[in-house]
């Protein structure tokens, strides 16, 4: 609670930081505007405004700062345009309609979420067989880093024909992508937290005779969870970027990539900045979620009193 | 289907001869540790290889490793050109100056715990904006050329870098800092001598993530607009003109040199926390 | 675990070997794959599948957008799609790379392709093209351009006697944003999305490329060879093309109510009916004219066209059997 008023002070500063950076950003498109409309502007002509500083226009034309912050389709939009765009498309509009973003929103988290259990199953799964198995350890670790440095953002395209190809249609392929984004952090966080028991843990599962399986279950596994759910965060928000990328090439049909998309082949900033923000939100809500279970599971096994 | 039913044998051989080396005696001489991985490697490749010719998956949909490298062979300018204008240009450059700004706000969040406060929350939304929302706002700003791509970058790098640092500057305890002041040292060489040294783990671990961000962060934003050359560019294109022999080559180039980078990093940390318990064998 | 791996290689061969069993040609479903989303540049199809021409011949149509990274003859190659809409340039070098697409009819007959300058960068002819940044469509939609420049003989490779090239993304932002002094721009889409961002006409200066003499044709339909040998196909498509042409000859005549039924089938929500309809009108002069089947003379310009690539032509040599008047000739009489 004692945060609030700090991120407050700071998104406030954001805002009007904001606010002062749309002058000079639309002041070129403001200009040639008014221009057309008959005013007289400061140099003439947009050619020979084009290669001008926009700090420089934007003091010498303050009579056209009003439209800077008013312009259908800027360069940057004002915070209230974007806010009032968000309003909208979410709680005015009827959830089912094609113009909402809680629609598109649904469409999107559903491809998040299943390829996040999927990613995260397969990941802990990984991770299991590279602590039991010294071969597994040792040829897929190095694979499994190389496989994040492919970029799978940009052949998701290609991928979704693909699979499209072979006759996977609809939700599986964008959640194949958004899992193979997040499997990695997951493999990561498990070998880390299956291997956190130290050696003298171990061996007093030894003594007591416990065979591998009853360390595994009743050691490794629980010494695990916290470094689990750390994954998980960075996982679920690497899973929605899976997702947004996988709906770009399905012919954007439906989500908050096909919404992005579509705003940027028009020219519709406004749309862009409030699909970017609906799913900003969405992403902090996912990690909030999983934070709080990371608390509750946390509080119950005794990490955390 | 022959090569197919070859392709599953040649499999479970390679694996056997992989579970013998990892379990046998010379499993820690250098020469094991590199070939095992290479033995994997070689053997998805093989499958592949045999997959695609036994089931006569067309090249449109996924060309053989063979084709894939005998394209690579006679494509070396292209494929240099597209590295430097992408990898060196692009992602290079936007990962100097995202981990250096990160680094420059971690002091600062660091010296006032009000700002830190405020700026983490913020910065994890910010973080969270999708890389395919940003990138054509940044290459509507910052032109067609490496600048946007760097600005891509920079956004990328930004956050995981800034979440790190500020994590390892919290590591020392009390009672060293403590200690450092019955010393007389002052911020900045408490800071320098102490607190960076103890946060290098995580610095590192934030500058191992960057590295394979800002690769990818690079290749995606030059779908948004590029000039005609670059490593995403060539991908897109080719895709459009069904040269997927191409499309895999730059992929290939992309998988060396990201691991590279990602290699040279983990280098470099080992030289500076050889004291930390992780890097003990 | 290893019998894990191996169970998952064995599961992924299948799935690969998969085209070869989904393909099945004796019912009555086809699958359109089209170039780009879903827009009233594809609105024969749509008034044909809204107002039940399809379904009169018995089809069962189902149309599946494209997108800015979407292949359509990639999608047809991979099973994904019975006929698909592209332009002949990029089908006949995906037919030279050995994927044997046939045009089996051509709805537009003319090209709606143009340049759009700023009037004010003082060029008034392709010859001032030289020193100055143009924005080009890849993706296959290269072509074009790249064959007319190098039939001008003005290389594109920027510095001063040549043309430095931005992959254009697709919208009109960096003419707006005067990062480019032309772009590429469609009669029916992008030029009306300049005149939308306040321009006027007076400050333009577009270069049409069936001005030019350069024309290719866009926004044909094609197969791939090997399905036309099989009688059911070809019985089928014949269906295909009479049922779409008349929906384009329905779109013609009634542009309003086709743009409307476009923005029903719009899932994204974000297309206008403004833009639209104009859409529709600008697309309804370039289908005007058309049958639906091709014209032999246009085929050969394109043709040519391609061939006159200078050092690096679109093709290297005459196509053999790209396109057929069998499905037109036996649809349209």
């Amino acid at each position: 609670m004692r945060s609030i008023f700090p991120v407050l002070t700071v998104v406030a500063a954001i805002l009007a930081f904001w606010y002062v950076a749309c002058v000079p950003m639309n002041i070129h498109a403001a200009l040639t505007n008014a221009e057309r409309g008959g005013a007289v502007v400061t140099p003439e002509g947009a050619a020979a405004r084009r290669d001008m500083g926009a700090m420089g226009l934007a003091l010498s034309n303050t009579a056209q700062w009003g439209d800077t912050w008013a312009q259908a389709k800027p360069r940057l939009p004002a915070p209230h345009q974007v806010a009032v765009e968000l309003w909208e498309t979410t709680v005015q509009k009827k959830i089912t309609s094609k113009r909402s973003l809680v629609f598109h929103g649904w469409i999107t988290l559903s491809a998040t979420l299943l390829g996040f259990a999927i990613g995260s199953v397969a990941g802990i799964l990984l991770a299991v067989g590279i602590v039991h198995s010294r071969a597994m350890d040792m040829s897929v670790m190095p694979w499994a880093i190389a496989s994040q440095t492919i970029p799978i953002l940009a052949i998701a395209p290609m991928i979704i024909v693909v699979l499209n190809s072979i006759g996977m249609q609809g939700l599986l392929p964008k959640a194949i992508i958004s899992a193979y984004l997040s499997f990695f952090p997951v493999v990561v966080g498990m070998v880390k937290g299956l291997r956190s028991p130290d050696q003298m843990q171990i061996d007093q599962m030894r003594t007591w005779n416990a065979s591998r399986g009853q360390t595994f279950w009743r050691l490794r596994l629980p010494s695990s969870v916290p470094f689990l759910f750390a994954s998980l965060k960075i996982g679920i928000a690497a899973s929605l970027v899976g997702a947004i990328v996988g709906e770009l090439p399905t012919g954007a049909i439906r989500g908050l990539g096909a919404r992005l998309l579509t705003g940027s082949y028009y020219g519709q900033t406004i749309q862009i900045w409030s699909a970017l923000f609906a799913t900003a939100i969405l992403a902090a809500a996912l990690v909030a979620i999983v934070s709080m279970l990371e608390r509750g599971t946390l509080l119950r096994m005794g990490f955390r009193r | 289907m022959g090569l197919v039913i070859a392709a599953i044998v040649l499999w479970a051989l390679l694996w056997v001869l992989n579970v013998r080396l990892a379990n046998g005696p010379a499993a820690h001489r250098p020469a094991v540790r590199l070939g095992i991985p290479v033995i994997f490697g070689l053997t998805l490749l093989i499958m592949w290889e045999l997959i695609v010719h036994g089931l006569d998956v067309p090249q449109v949909i996924l060309p053989a490793p063979s084709s894939i490298a005998a394209r690579i062979a006679t494509s070396l300018p292209i494929l240099w050109q597209d590295f430097i204008q992408t990898f060196v240009k692009g992602a290079l450059s936007g990962y100097v100056i995202g981990c250096a700004a990160a680094f420059a706000v971690a002091i600062i969040a660091d010296r006032s715990d009000f700002l830190r406060r405020g700026l983490l929350p913020v910065g994890s939304f910010i973080a969270a904006l999708p890389i395919v929302g940003t990138a054509p706002i940044l290459v509507m700003w910052y032109g067609f050329d490496w600048q946007s791509k760097a600005a891509v970058v920079v956004v990328m790098v930004f956050f995981p870098m800034l979440v790190n640092i500020t994590a390892g500057l919290q590591e020392t305890t009390q009672m060293q800092r403590d200690q450092m002041k019955t010393w007389a040292a002052g911020y900045w060489s408490g800071l320098w001598k102490m607190r960076l040294p103890a946060a290098m783990p995580f610095i590192f671990n934030g500058l191992k993530i960057s590295s394979t961000l800002a690769l990818i962060g690079a290749i995606v934003a030059e779908f948004f607009g590029s000039p005609i050359v670059g490593m995403g560019f060539r991908i897109s294109t080719s895709v459009g003109q069904l040269a997927l022999d191409m499309v895999w080559a730059e992929i290939v180039v992309a998988a060396i040199s990201g691991s590279l980078f990602y290699g040279i990093v983990a280098l470099i940390e080992r030289q500076v926390t050889f004291w930390h318990p992780s890097q003990r064998h | 675990m290893k019998h894990i791996l191996t169970g998952a290689a064995t599961a992924l061969a299948l799935a690969l070997g998969g085209p070869a069993l989904a393909e099945s040609h004796g019912d009555n479903s086809v699958t359109l794959q089209l170039k780009w989303v879903t827009q009233a540049q594809f609105g024969g199809y749509y008034v044909a599948q809204d107002k039940g021409f399809y379904e009169e011949e018995g089809l069962d149509v189902e149309i599946l957008p494209g997108g800015p990274d979407i292949a359509p003859a990639q999608v047809l190659a991979g099973g994904g799609a019975d006929v698909i809409v592209d332009w002949l340039p990029s089908a006949l070098s995906a037919r030279e790379k050995g994927l044997p697409l046939v045009n089996i009819a051509q709805p537009f007959k003319t090209s709606g392709l143009m340049l759009t300058c700023w009037k004010d960068s003082g060029i008034t002819g392709p010859e001032d093209f030289r020193g100055r940044t143009i924005g080009v469509w890849f993706f296959g939609n290269e072509y074009p351009f790249l064959s007319w420049m190098s039939q001008a003989e003005i290389p594109t490779d920027g510095g001063d006697d040549g043309i430095t090239v931005l992959k254009q993304g697709f919208n009109v932002d960096p003419l707006i944003q005067r990062q480019a002094e032309c772009i590429s721009t469609m009669t029916y889409n992008e030029f009306g999305q300049v005149l939308d961002a306040g321009v006027t006409e007076e400050e333009l200066l577009t270069f049409k490329y069936e001005d030019q003499g350069v024309a290719t044709q866009e926004d044909g339909l094609y197969v791939l060879e090997e399905n036309l040998e099989d009688e059911a196909f070809r019985a089928k498509m014949v269906k295909f093309v009479r049922a779409s042409m008349k929906g384009w000859k329905y779109a013609e005549e009634n542009p309003e109510e086709a743009a409307e039924i476009v923005l029903d089938n719009d899932e994204t929500g974000a297309q206008t009916e403004h833009h639209q309809i104009r859409m529709m009108k600008e697309v309804a002069k370039l289908t005007a004219g058309s049958t639906g089947a091709l014209d032999e003379a246009d085929y050969q310009r394109t043709v040519d066209t391609l061939l006159a690539g200078g050092s690096d032509p679109v093709i290297t040599k005459v196509p053999e059997g790209a396109w057929t008047s069998v499905i037109t000739d036996e649809a349209l009489n």
